[in-house]
């Protein structure tokens, strides 16, 4: 388990009878963006969710070197694992900053006092948000709202930040940006898990990918290769997703 | 393959902004936006300079490894090379319509209709290097070739970063642009200074 942050084995989640997502294996090295992808309803959020322990699964997670048996939402934050959902799920009525505060509240809570620190670090990478550190998120565009929930997570000072379709919604403009701030955070350190339907803007930032059909892992591999792959071209990358993309110029 | 990556980054950068002008000149004809011209001409000047500064060498560079592996793609790769060797004419007459609107906000349409054409050939342009050239180089070109390719690119991304000073730094750029840019599509409005 040297240099993986996250590793998983035979993850299944079932709603009732029906089995979403079936003996799922994948694994995060250290500083590596990895990345999982597939079409709507392949199980990607409901993979994310049940790491985080947000769904009850079956199988093992290994996190940071130690399995969790049963994975529950506060203890996978305490011990440095964050999720930025789909949704964002921001406190629209509340102001910019104290959403980031409410990020460093597990951390604080078990004795850390570096979340002022941690803050400006946010505010580097997020100038926006500091300017605007006084308004209330419920009038902030969906890219600054996609800002902030990041910088919410970054918060926590995760090991491992799971980001649950980050591009969703947003113009392709704001997407490059989003991507590019992924790749910063790779470098100084941070090991990440991106969920995208976005597949080619995903397979462009990360190291290593999984491509998820029908709530099975279907193919993997560093992303270089699968980018190159004729069937990932094919079913995720070819004329349709391109002129999706460039139509929209 | 990082030759491949690099072209793919690039065409999105570029896809990108295209998208961004389209959207404000059609926020404006509808009376939605007040234009910014600053940022209209570092949008154009993004279009121009990135394509031609760092973007076309380098496909001129990986485009032609191809006929020396196969005869396949002839005729795209003739027709591109004419694409990139008209680009500057192409992207005068785009200047030259943004400059009239700068002095008389009456030929808005003007400069609309002038973008407008300048897309719609610069998304064909990237389509038909996505969709015809760069398979073949993919099918065709040997693991030394693409050694080679890859090297010759890390040092063009390495020497023309930006970041020592010495180049225009183009992410930079970016950045800058996706901050004035209004929402939906940026997270602006803020006036783009120079």
């Amino acid at each position: 388990m040297s240099g993986k942050v996250l590793v998983v084995k035979d993850l299944s989640v079932a709603y009732g009878k029906v089995e979403a997502v079936s003996k799922i294996s994948l694994e995060v090295g250290e500083g590596k963006i990895v990345t999982v992808i597939g079409p709507n309803g392949a199980g990607k959020t409901t993979t994310l969710s049940a790491i985080m322990g947000l769904l009850p699964s079956s199988g093992h997670v290994a996190f940071d070197g130690c399995i969790e048996q049963v994975p529950e939402v506060e203890r996978m934050v305490v011990r440095g694992m964050n999720l930025v959902p789909e949704k964002r799920e921001l406190f629209g009525t509340m102001t910019i900053e104290d959403n980031l505060l409410l990020g460093a509240f597990q951390r604080n809570r078990h004795g850390h006092r570096d979340h002022l620190e941690t803050m400006e670090e946010v505010y580097a990478l997020f100038p926006r948000l500091k300017e605007r550190r006084l308004q209330q998120v419920g009038t902030m565009s969906g890219g600054e709202r996609q800002m902030l929930a990041v910088g919410r997570a970054l918060m926590a000072k995760p090991k491992l930040l799971m980001l649950d379709e980050p591009s969703l919604g947003l113009a392709p403009l704001i997407v490059r940006e989003i991507f590019r701030i992924i790749s910063e955070l790779r470098r100084r350190g941070v090991s990440i898990l991106l969920v995208e339907q976005n597949a080619r803007a995903a397979l462009q930032v990360a190291d290593y990918a999984y491509v998820l059909e029908n709530g099975a892992v279907k193919m993997q591999g560093e992303a270089e290769m699968l980018r190159n792959d004729p069937r990932v071209i094919e079913s995720y990358l070819g004329l349709a997703s391109k002129h999706q993309e460039m139509l929209a110029t | 393959m990082e030759a491949l990556h690099i072209i793919g980054e690039e065409h999105q950068s570029l896809a990108a902004i295209l998208h961004a002008i389209r959207f404000m000149l059609k926020e404006i004809a509808a009376g939605k936006l007040e234009a910014d011209l600053k940022l209209f001409q570092a949008m154009v000047h993004y279009l121009d300079a990135y394509a031609e500064k760092r973007h076309h060498p380098k496909e001129d560079l990986l485009f032609r490894r191809l006929p020396q592996r196969t005869a396949e793609g002839a005729e795209a790769l003739v027709k591109l090379g004419l694409q990139h060797a008209a680009a500057p004419q192409r992207m005068a007459a785009l200047e030259q319509a943004l400059a009239n609107y700068v002095a008389d906000n009456s030929r808005f349409d003007e400069f609309a209709r002038a973008f407008d054409a300048y897309a719609e050939f610069y998304r064909e342009h990237m389509m038909l290097e996505e969709d015809v050239v760069l398979p073949l180089l993919r099918t065709h070109l040997t693991a030394d070739d693409w050694t080679e390719l890859d090297a010759a690119f890390r040092a063009e991304m390495q020497a023309k970063s930006g970041k020592d000073g010495k180049e225009e730094d183009f992410s930079a750029l970016f950045s800058r642009l996706v901050d004035c840019a209004p929402a939906p599509i940026g997270f602006g409005p803020r006036p783009f200074a120079n």
